[in-house]
C-alpha cells in the first residue's frame, strides 16, 4: 500500500483551480476536504474561489471588497484570522503549505500601488479603516507602530506587470491580541456568493467553528492572468479548523462539558497508580463513529448553484481517510475516487449531503508528513527592566538542508540588542548558519523593529536562535485601558525558502508571546501634583511668613489668636467641673 | 478676683506661660497679673512697617506682572478672530437677498405689434408675481437671436407663430431643447394672447418657484415676504398655478439627496435564489441611463457600479400576504380546482419602509460622496409574483436614499439571464427616480428647461446650507467659549463669506452656473471650517479638572498671601482713620 503524501493531494486538489482559471470570467467554485488526524481529530478545510473582472460590474466577487481595493489601490491582499496553534508534533504539515494560516489573531498584509513611500502609507490606512468596518475587527489599529515592509519574507503571489511590480509597496501588519469571533466569521461568509445557505458553506456555524482547537479563515485576493493576457481578480477564501471529535460529539447530548463517568473513560491499566479512582487516560485507542451532521450540527444543504459543475477533477467533498475505514454517503452525490485514500464526492443540488464514518478499532492514522521545520520560541530572563527570546528551530528531515527566513515584528517597546543575536547548534556556532540580516531598528512610538534572517539548518539539527532585549517605560497614557494583562507579541514567521529560486514555498508561524512591562499606580499623575504642591506650598507659606510676620513674646500678644481664646475657655470650664468635683468629698 | 481663682488655676496659667520664660522673662510670681492684663508689647518702629508693607506689595507685584500672565499664556485657547457679525447675518438671510431673474427671449416674428404684446405679459407677470425674488424677464430677441448677452443664460425661448385657423391658443415644450412653440389662434386678440402667454410662462416655471421660495424661507422666515400671503388679491386664473401647496412640497424637498458635486450609483440585483446568475447592466446602463448622466455632468458627476447578490432574504419583519386573483374571476373560473394556481402576493405599505434588509444586505459603499442605491429585487419563486399593489409600476422611491423595483420575471422563461431589453423598464423607472431624488422639477416636458430649474434650484439649496452651517459654528463658538479655534477655521470662514457674496452677485446676475459653482466652493469651505478636528478636542475637558490640578498648589499659595494683603489693608485703613481723626 502506497501512503499518499500531503504534496500529491495539495496538488490533486489544486486540478480544480487550473481548470476554472482557463473558463470565462465571474465563475465560483468551491470544495471541502476532511481529512482524520491522529488523536480522533479531523482538520476541515473549506476552499471557495471567486472570480470577477477589475471594472466596477460584480457578480460573485463582493462589491463591497472590490470597492475597497479599488480605493486603497490594492493589488494583492492576504488577510488571516487565526485562532489557536497549529500542533505541528501531531498534526504534521500544515493545509496549502502554511499559505493560508496566519499568525495568532489578525494578520494582513497587502501589495499597494504608490508613487512613493508616503503616499503607500497613506493607502495602507484607508486600507486598514475600510477592512475593519468590513470584517467587524479592529483593524484600523494596525498604525505605523505595527506595520513593516518585509523584504525577504514574501514574494507576490498574483501576475503583476513589471511595470507595475516597480510601483507595488508591500506592508505588513499584525494585531496578536485580536480575538476572532463569530462577528468576523458573518462578514466572511456575507463575501460568499452562497452566503452560507447552500453548499458546503451551509457547514459553517461560528459555535462549531470557534470550538475548534485551531482555525484560521483566510482571503486571498489576487490577479490572475492567463497566457493570453487575459487577466481577472481571482478571490481565494479559506477556512480551515481541527477539530476534537470527542468534544463535538459530546456536544450532541449536552450542551455544557461535563467530565465522562469514570466506566466510560479508557485507562492505561499498566501504569502503578491504575485503579478503581485513578486513570491516566489512552487515547487513540479507537477511532470513534462520526458524521458530518454530527460534528457540524447540520448536514450539507444541497449544493450552491453558482459553483461550477462539478467534473472529473473538481468535486465538491473529499475524504481523505485511511483506506480500512468504511465511509456511508447520503443518497444523491455520486463517489469518485482519486486514491484508496481520497474519496471524493459530488453533491446533489437539491438533496441534504452527509457522511457517516462508524468506528474503527484499532485505530489506524494515516502516515503523516513532517512540515519542513518545527519551530517555536519563547522569552527568556526575568526581570521588569530586560528580557530575551529563544527561538527552538528544528530541521526534521534526515537527508536536506532547509533554508528559511525567520521574520519578527517587534513592538517599539521592545527593544532587541542586535549584538546578542547568536544562532548555535548544541551550543556552537559555526558561522554558516545565518546567511544574511535586515534589520530595521525601532524608533520610539512612530514605528517597530524589523528582524529579518535568513537561516540555514543542515539535516536533523536544531539550532537556537537567541536575542537579548530591553524593555521601555511607556507613559501612562500608553497602557491599555483594561486590566492589563501584559502585551501582546506578535508571532515570528519563518518561511521556508526553495533553493533555486529562493521564493517561498512554505510558510510556518510560532505562537504569540506575552511580554510583561513594568506597570505604574496610575493614580501617579494626580499624586504627583498634590505631593509637589504641597511641598512648595511649604516652602512658600514658611519663608513669606518669616518675612511678613511680627515676632513678640507671648504675653504681648494682642487680643490673642482665637486659637488661644477657645483654650482659654476650655481650661476654665474643666477648672470649674474639678472644684466642683473635688468639694464634694469635702462637705460629706 | 484673684483669691477666688484659687491655687489651680493660677498653676495652670503658669504652667503655660512657663514655656515662654526663658525668652521674655516673666516670673512665675507675675504669674497672675497675666489674667488682669497684658502687657503691651514693644511699638512697632515705623521702618519695619514699611518694610513689611514694601515685603507684601512686592510678592504681590510679582503674582500679578509675572504670575498671573505666565499661567494665562501657557493655559490659554487659541481663537481665531471670526468676522461674527457676517456670519450672523447669513444665517439670518439679512446678508442677501437672493434673486432668481429669468430671461426669456420671444421670437414674435409674425406678430403686428410684438413689444406691445412684451409689455402686457410682463405686466400680467409681474402682478401676478407673489415671490419677487423669483420673477421672469422677457426679452424680444433680434432677428440674429446669436447675439449673447454677457454671461446671463436664457432660461427659455418663447417661439410665437400662427396657429392653424380656429384652433384656439396653445403651446409645445420640445423635451430636448429650451424652446417653447406657442401657437396663437389666427383670430388675433392681443389681450387674450397676452394672458395665456403669461400663464403658460407662469404654469411652466411654477414648480422650480415653489421650490426656492420654500427653500428660501425655510432658512430665513423673517426677511422675504412669506410665499402664501399674496396668494388671495387679484382673482385672475393665473394665481391659481400659484398657490403653495407647502405639504406637497416639503414632501418633495424631504426626498432629496443632499448636494454633492459627486455622486455614487450602485445597481444591485437581488435574488432570493440562486439565478438569475448574470445580466446585461453595464450596457444597459450606458444605453438607457448614460444620456440622462451626461445631462447631469454639469450639475453632478457620477459613478456606477453594480452587483449581483443571490440568496437575498428580505427581513423577517416583511411578510408579503397571499391574495387570490379577484373573487369575480375566481367565481366564473373557481371550478376549475385551482386554488392556488392564479393569486399575487402583496406588499403593504408597512412592508415597504422596511423593505430593505440592511443588516444582511451588503449595500455600503466607501466612497467619499454620497451613494444612490438601485435595487432589483427578484423574489423567490414561493413567492412570486410579488405585487406592490399602490403602484403600477412594482416600485418605490426611498427618500433621500434611492429606489426599489420588484420584478417578476415571466414564468416559463430562461431565468438565468437578465437582458438588456427586460432591464429597460427597471431603469427607466430608476431614471425618473433618480430626477426626483436629485430635486428636479417634475412638470415640464422638456428636459433642458428642468435641468435648469434644478441648477437654480442647487444654487439656492447651497446657499442656504452654507449660510446655515455659518449660523452654527457661529453658535457653537458663542456657545462653547472653551474650545479652541484655529487660523485654518477663520481661513475658511472668510473664503465660505467671499465665495457665498459672489454666488449672490451671479445669481442677481442671472449666472446661475457660475453661482452653483461658488456656492458649491462656499458649502464646502463651510463643512471644513465647522467639522474642523482640532476644534473637538478639548471640549470634553471639564472645568472641574483644572480646579483638581490647580487646588492643591493655588490653596496653600493663596491663602497666607491673601491674609497678608488683608491684615495690611486693614492697618492702612486705621492708620488713616487715625490721621483722619486727628485732624
Amino acid at each position: 500500500m502506497r501512503l499518499l503524501s500531503w504534496p500529491s493531494i495539495t496538488q490533486l486538489l489544486l486540478a480544480p483551480l487550473a481548470v476554472a482559471s482557463a473558463s470565462d470570467y465571474n465563475d465560483y467554485s468551491e470544495n471541502l476536504l476532511l481529512k482524520s488526524l491522529p488523536g480522533n481529530s479531523i482538520l476541515a478545510s473549506f476552499r471557495f474561489v471567486s472570480n470577477g473582472t477589475f471594472d466596477s460590474h460584480h457578480s460573485v466577487f463582493p462589491r463591497s471588497l472590490a470597492q475597497i481595493l479599488q480605493q486603497s489601490q490594492t493589488k494583492e491582499l492576504h488577510l488571516k484570522f487565526t485562532l489557536g496553534r497549529w500542533d505541528a508534533e501531531q498534526w504534521g504539515r500544515q493545509v496549502w503549505d502554511g499559505r493560508t494560516a496566519g499568525g495568532t489573531g489578525v494578520e494582513l498584509w497587502a501589495w499597494v500601488e504608490a508613487a512613493d513611500d508616503s503616499e503607500a502609507d497613506a493607502r495602507w490606512t484607508t486600507l486598514n479603516n475600510a477592512l475593519s468596518g468590513l470584517f467587524c475587527a479592529s483593524l484600523n489599529f494596525i498604525d505605523s507602530t505595527r506595520t513593516i515592509r518585509p523584504v525577504m519574507s514574501f514574494q507576490p503571489a498574483g501576475h503583476h506587470s513589471p511595470e507595475r511590480l516597480e510601483r507595488l509597496h508591500l506592508l505588513h501588519g499584525t494585531l496578536p491580541r485580536e480575538p476572532v469571533c463569530t462577528e468576523n466569521l458573518t462578514p466572511f461568509l456575507k463575501l460568499l456568493p452562497c452566503k452560507g445557505k447552500a453548499g458546503i458553506s451551509s457547514l459553517l456555524d461560528g459555535h462549531r467553528l470557534f470550538d475548534a482547537q485551531w482555525q484560521s479563515m483566510s482571503i486571498d485576493v489576487k490577479p490572475v492572468c492567463e497566457e493570453s493576457g487575459k487577466c481577472q481578480l481571482q478571490m481565494e477564501q479559506t477556512v480551515d479548523m481541527v477539530l476534537d471529535v470527542e468534544r463535538s460529539l459530546g456536544k450532541k447530548d449536552s450542551p455544557v462539558p461535563k467530565p465522562p463517568p469514570i466506566e466510560q473513560l479508557s485507562c492505561d491499566q499498566e501504569k502503578p497508580y491504575a485503579g478503581g479512582d485513578s486513570c491516566f487516560p489512552l487515547s487513540g485507542v479507537t477511532d470513534l463513529p462520526w458524521s458530518l451532521s454530527e460534528m457540524f450540527g447540520r448536514p450539507v444543504r444541497g449544493s450552491c448553484p453558482l459553483a461550477v459543475v462539478p467534473t472529473e477533477e473538481a468535486t465538491h467533498v473529499c475524504v481523505n481517510i485511511a483506506e480500512k475505514r468504511s465511509i456511508f454517503v447520503s443518497q444523491g452525490s455520486e463517489e469518485r475516487k482519486r486514491s484508496p485514500e481520497l474519496r471524493c464526492f459530488t453533491l446533489h443540488e437539491n438533496l441534504d449531503f452527509d457522511i457517516v464514518l462508524p468506528e474503527l478499532s484499532p485505530s489506524t492514522n494515516l502516515l503523516l508528513t513532517p512540515p519542513p521545520v518545527y519551530a517555536s520560541r519563547s522569552l527568556t530572563g526575568h526581570g521588569q527592566e530586560r528580557g530575551g527570546i529563544q527561538a527552538v528551530l528544528n530541521n526534521p528531515s534526515s537527508n536536506s538542508t532547509v533554508e528559511f527566513v525567520y521574520l519578527e515584528s517587534l513592538p517599539w517597546f521592545m527593544k532587541p540588542y542586535l549584538h546578542t543575536l547568536s544562532a548555535t547548534i548544541s551550543g556552537k556556532d559555526d558561522g554558516n548558519i545565518i546567511q544574511d540580516i535586515y534589520y530595521r531598528p525601532a524608533l520610539d512610538r512612530k514605528r517597530g523593529t524589523q528582524l529579518e534572517v535568513r537561516l540555514r539548518v543542515p539535516p536533523g539539527e536544531t539550532v537556537l536562535l537567541n536575542y537579548e532585549f530591553d524593555k521601555a517605560v511607556l507613559r501612562y497614557t500608553e497602557y491599555p485601558p483594561d486590566a492589563n494583562r501584559g502585551f501582546d507579541i506578535a508571532p515570528a514567521i519563518i518561511s521556508i525558502l526553495d533553493s533555486s529560486s529562493q521564493k517561498s514555498t512554505f510558510s510556518i508561524r510560532t505562537t504569540s508571546l506575552l511580554l510583561s512591562l513594568p506597570t505604574p499606580d496610575f493614580s501617579m499623575p494626580y499624586n504627583v501634583i498634590i505631593l509637589t504642591s504641597t511641598v512648595m506650598a511649604l516652602a512658600f507659606g514658611s519663608i513669606f511668613n518669616i518675612l511678613v510676620r511680627r515676632f513678640v513674646g507671648a504675653d504681648e500678644v494682642i487680643g490673642g489668636s482665637l486659637v488661644s481664646k477657645i483654650r482659654g475657655h476650655v481650661m476654665a470650664f474643666v477648672a470649674k467641673k474639678r472644684r466642683a468635683g473635688g468639694d464634694k468629698p469635702k462637705t460629706e | 478676683m484673684s483669691e477666688r481663682l484659687g491655687p489651680d488655676v493660677a498653676a495652670t496659667i503658669a504652667s503655660a506661660a512657663s514655656a515662654a520664660v526663658a525668652e521674655s522673662k516673666i516670673f512665675p510670681e507675675s504669674a497672675v497679673s497675666i489674667s488682669q492684663g497684658k502687657k503691651s508689647p514693644p511699638p512697632d518702629t515705623p521702618e519695619n512697617t514699611r518694610v513689611r508693607s514694601l515685603v507684601i506689595l512686592s510678592f504681590w507685584v510679582v503674582v500679578i506682572t509675572v504670575g498671573l500672565p505666565l499661567w494665562w499664556i501657557t493655559t490659554a485657547i487659541y481663537r481665531a478672530p471670526l468676522p461674527l457679525k457676517e456670519m450672523q447675518s447669513w444665517a439670518d438671510g439679512r446678508a442677501c437677498r437672493a434673486e432668481f431673474p429669468l430671461l426669456i427671449d420671444v421670437e414674435a416674428l409674425t406678430l403686428p405689434d410684438p413689444e406691445g404684446l412684451l409689455k402686457t405679459v410682463q405686466h400680467a407677470l409681474d402682478d401676478a408675481n407673489d415671490f419677487s425674488a423669483h420673477h421672469l424677464r422677457l426679452r424680444l430677441s433680434t432677428n440674429s437671436s446669436k447675439v449673447e448677452d454677457g454671461e446671463e443664460s436664457v432660461a427659455a425661448t418663447l417661439r410665437l407663430s400662427q396657429g392653424a385657423a380656429g384652433s384656439p391658443h396653445s403651446y409645445v415644450l420640445s423635451p430636448s431643447s429650451r424652446a417653447i412653440d406657442l401657437f396663437y389662434s389666427p383670430s388675433y386678440n392681443p389681450t387674450t394672447l397676452s394672458a395665456f402667454v403669461a400663464s403658460t410662462l407662469q404654469e411652466i416655471f411654477a414648480e422650480e418657484q415653489q421650490m426656492i421660495s420654500y427653500l428660501l424661507a425655510s432658512s430665513a422666515p423673517a426677511p422675504s415676504p412669506s410665499p402664501s400671503s399674496g396668494g388671495g388679491n387679484g382673482g385672475n386664473g393665473v394665481k391659481v398655478v400659484n398657490k403653495v401647496n407647502t405639504a406637497e412640497i416639503a414632501r418633495k424637498m424631504s426626498r432629496i439627496v443632499k448636494y454633492s458635486p459627486m455622486y455614487h450609483l450602485t445597481f444591485s440585483l437581488f435574488t432570493a435564489a440562486g439565478d438569475p446568475s448574470n445580466w446585461e447592466i453595464e450596457e444597459a446602463v450606458s444605453e438607457y441611463l448614460q444620456p440622462l448622466l451626461d445631462a447631469l455632468g454639469g450639475i453632478s458627476g457620477f459613478t456606477v457600479d453594480s452587483q449581483i447578490q443571490f440568496y437575498a432574504s428580505l427581513s423577517s419583519s416583511v411578510v408579503p400576504t397571499w391574495v387570490p386573483d379577484s373573487e369575480k374571476e375566481e367565481g366564473e373560473e373557481g371550478e376549475e380546482g385551482e386554488e392556488s394556481a392564479s393569486g399575487r402576493y402583496i406588499l403593504k405599505k408597512e412592508d415597504l419602509s422596511s423593505f430593505i434588509n440592511s443588516a444582511e444586505w451588503p449595500l455600503v459603499s466607501i466612497t467619499s460622496y454620497p451613494a444612490i442605491n438601485f435595487i432589483i429585487y427578484i423574489p423567490a419563486a414561493d413567492q412570486s409574483p410579488l405585487v406592490i399593489p399602490t403602484s403600477s409600476t412594482n416600485a418605490f422611491l426611498l427618500p433621500q436614499w434611492g429606489g426599489v423595483m420588484i420584478h417578476n420575471p415571466p414564468a416559463g422563461s430562461d431565468n438565468t439571464h437578465l437582458t438588456k431589453e427586460a432591464l429597460k423598464p427597471a431603469l427607466d423607472i430608476f431614471a425618473t427616480q433618480l430626477l426626483s431624488l436629485l430635486g428636479a422639477p417634475t412638470h415640464p416636458a422638456s428636459l433642458p428647461i428642468r435641468l435648469d430649474s434644478l441648477t437654480r434650484q442647487r444654487s439656492a439649496e447651497l446657499l442656504v446650507s452654507a449660510s446655515s452651517t455659518l449660523g452654527s459654528l457661529y453658535r457653537l463658538t458663542l456657545a462653547l467659549p472653551s474650545i479652541s479655534i484655529p487660523s485654518s477655521v477663520s481661513t475658511s470662514v472668510s473664503s465660505t463669506l467671499s465665495s457665498l457674496t459672489a454666488a449672490c452677485q451671479e445669481l442677481r446676475h442671472g449666472r446661475f452656473g457660475g453661482a452653483l459653482e461658488e456656492g458649491r466652493n462656499a458649502e464646502e469651505q463651510a463643512e471644513k471650517a465647522f467639522f474642523e478636528k482640532s476644534m473637538v478636542g478639548q471640549v470634553y475637558f471639564p472645568e472641574e479638572h483644572k480646579v483638581a490640578v490647580y487646588l492643591p498648589l493655588m490653596g496653600p499659595v493663596g491663602a497666607p498671601l491673601l491674609m497678608a494683603a488683608l491684615k495690611e489693608i486693614s492697618r492702612l485703613v486705621r492708620v488713616w482713620k487715625a490721621s483722619r481723626l486727628k485732624k
